[in-house]
């Protein structure tokens, strides 16, 4: 167990093997996420919630913010501290369409992600030039006046809330129900798998040598010609169509929202996730994602401890693993047969 | 004589009360090797600055093959042809030695985030010149055996090339070169000295910050003089040697003198 590395393992075997057994695995590990709902009598059970629900949210809802922050923070090195800002827009655009148009679920679901990428770009465009620290507190502010906004305004009921949000149109024939959530983590599941496509696509190219020259040295990278202000604004707002989604989702799943579901901790939990999983690794942040949004629900039997329990846990691994449970892939071995697939 | 490159004019470059550039000219021809040198503090760095948009001018212009560089921004002035090294070795670690090329060489592309997101034609056939021609310049400057290595655990004298390598990446017309036999020992230096003539025979113009000064004479077609953000001497190498005033900068005033 001394030299055992779980990434470079992994690693080793997606490159030992060939296109056609790469194929078997990518449908094998999928195959085993979508079967997880079915998993809920095993010791994954989680003692008090429903496990089918807890499925969905937190933990398929924080895989995928978690990779939609992780394009931010891990791959452009933008420190993001108001997230919830863009889940929030998603939610409410899904919340207020649905009380006041016939729209259904995915029909606002493009509306709900235009609406956050519009407002990463209106933010970036403005704030983007600052870096580092000032940056952090920036985005800090927007996520407040996010939800401060939705507070104080009647049009969004203030406090109250909106409830009554439809619930999805049925897939295949197949009707989304309160008491079984399989179709529903099944389609969150869908979104996560496009949205991991669509961070391998940009990251073996352009897009992804720009944001990691700009993440170690922006200056030399804009000297070396690369457009840094417009590839962090992409960067931004493609995190924030991310978050808009998964908004829309958590609306549709939870029927109602509310301003003190989007507080500044959601944000600081969804870096936590990036974080403790390996920030800039996406298997790290979807492996993040999942155990922090599933342990709390797992130790719920202990009741009033168990947030302390988390912390703990949190405090403990990052000191094991201080750069995640997964870090990020360096290795050059990986990385010469990197063009074969790109 | 060939025709101008690079035309600085009347340059000044303010910071605060301190004067870093004060009225400089300074001409470039296409395909000469110009020196740039000095005492510490002299402003050959604050030079670059000024032309590659890092600092805008306090006052006086920088022309670059008909463009008016000022007001530009430091990816569009890179895209007019201007490549820069740094003084102080700055790779980007994390990638491999032909990242950093191909990052460089991106400049010139016209595919962007959704030709990459979709894979059209243009993109993957832009990703293929890329690689072939980051392949290309390593060959050229001799660290090809490099290139899946991270920049980061390279050999030094590598890492120095390595930043030459990047900027020829953007396919520059101009090649500004701060320092790059620094820390180098005699011998490496002289092999630097034969990469940059290889350089501008392969048709480049280079600015070159040097303090070495037999790397200089040996290369340089000619050479200027810099003192307290001063030219005081701008002519050939064998000329500016025996300057007094070069002399002076250098050494002080010589003993029989004073």
């Amino acid at each position: 167990m001394k030299n055992f590395n779980l990434r470079d393992f992994g690693a080793g075997i997606w490159e030992r093997s060939n296109r056609y057994q790469r194929i078997a695995i990518v449908l094998l590990v999928i195959t085993l996420a979508a079967l997880l709902p079915f998993a809920g009598a095993s010791f994954l059970a989680t003692p008090v919630a429903a496990y089918d629900a807890v499925l969905v949210y937190p933990v398929a809802i924080f895989v995928l913010m978690s990779l939609g922050l992780n394009i931010v923070v891990g791959k452009s090195g933008m420190l993001d501290l108001g997230y919830v800002a863009f889940f929030a827009i998603g939610a409410y655009t899904n919340g207020l369409l649905s009380m006041h148009t016939g729209l259904n679920t995915w029909e606002i679901m493009p509306i709900g992600i235009g609406a956050a990428m519009f407002a990463g770009v209106l933010l970036g465009i403005p704030t983007l030039r600052l870096r580092g620290d000032y940056l952090a507190i920036v985005t800090l502010g927007f996520g407040e006046i996010i939800r401060i906004v939705a507070l104080n305004v009647s049009w969004t009921n203030g406090p109250n809330g909106i409830s009554g949000i439809q619930m999805p149109p049925p897939i295949l024939g197949k009707e989304f129900a309160l008491d079984d959530q399989k179709l529903f983590f099944w389609v969150v599941l869908v979104m996560i798998l496009l949205t991991i496509w669509m961070i391998r696509r940009l990251t073996v190219r352009r897009p992804g040598r720009a944001w990691e020259a700009i993440r170690q040295d922006e200056d030399a990278a804009e000297l070396m010609g690369v457009p840094t202000l417009k590839y962090k604004i992409w960067s931004f707002t493609l995190g924030a169509a991310i978050g808009g989604a998964a908004g829309v989702l958590y609306a549709a799943k939870n029927l109602f929202i509310s301003p003190e579901m989007f507080t500044l901790n959601v944000s600081i939990l969804i870096l936590a996730c990036v974080v403790f999983g390996g920030i800039g690794n996406i298997w790290g942040v979807i492996l993040g994602g999942a155990i922090l949004g599933y342990l709390p629900d797992r130790i719920r039997f202990i009741s009033d401890a168990r947030l302390l329990v988390f912390g703990l846990v949190l405090v403990v691994v990052m000191n094991f693993r201080p750069d995640g449970l997964l870090p990020r892939k360096k290795r050059e071995k990986a990385l010469i047969k990197k063009g074969a697939n790109a | 004589m060939s025709k101008v490159l690079l035309k600085l004019e009347n340059l000044t470059m303010k910071f605060g009360g301190v004067t870093a550039l004060n009225e400089v000219n300074l001409e470039i021809h296409e395909g000469e090797i110009l020196a740039l040198i000095g005492p510490n503090g002299a402003g050959k760095t604050t030079v670059f600055n000024v032309i590659t948009g890092v600092y805008q001018a306090t006052s006086g212009s920088v022309t670059f093959d008909g463009h008016n560089l000022a007001g530009r921004k430091r990816f569009q002035i890179t895209g007019l042809g201007v490549a820069r090294t740094f003084q102080n070795i700055r790779l980007f670690g994390d990638m491999t030695t032909l990242e950093n090329v191909i990052t460089a060489t991106d400049v010139h592309k016209k595919s962007g985030l959704v030709g990459a997101l979709f894979g059209t034609p243009r993109a993957r056939r832009e990703e293929k010149e890329n690689r072939a021609k980051a392949h290309e310049i390593l060959q050229f400057i001799g660290i090809d055996e490099y290139a899946d290595r991270l920049a980061k655990n390279l050999p030094y004298g590598v890492q120095r090339r390595l930043e030459i390598a990047r900027a020829m990446g953007t396919s520059p017309k101009l090649l500004l070169l701060d320092e790059p036999a620094a820390g180098f020992n005699p011998q490496e230096k002289v092999e630097l000295a034969a990469t940059i003539k290889k350089v501008r025979d392969a048709g480049y113009t280079v600015l070159l910050i040097e303090h070495d000064m037999s790397l200089i004479m040996g290369i340089s077609d000619r050479v200027a003089v810099l003192d307290f953000g001063t030219k005081i001497a701008d002519d050939s190498p064998a000329v500016v040697q025996n300057d007094p005033r070069v002399i002076e900068a250098y050494l002080g005033v010589p003993a029989d003198a004073s």
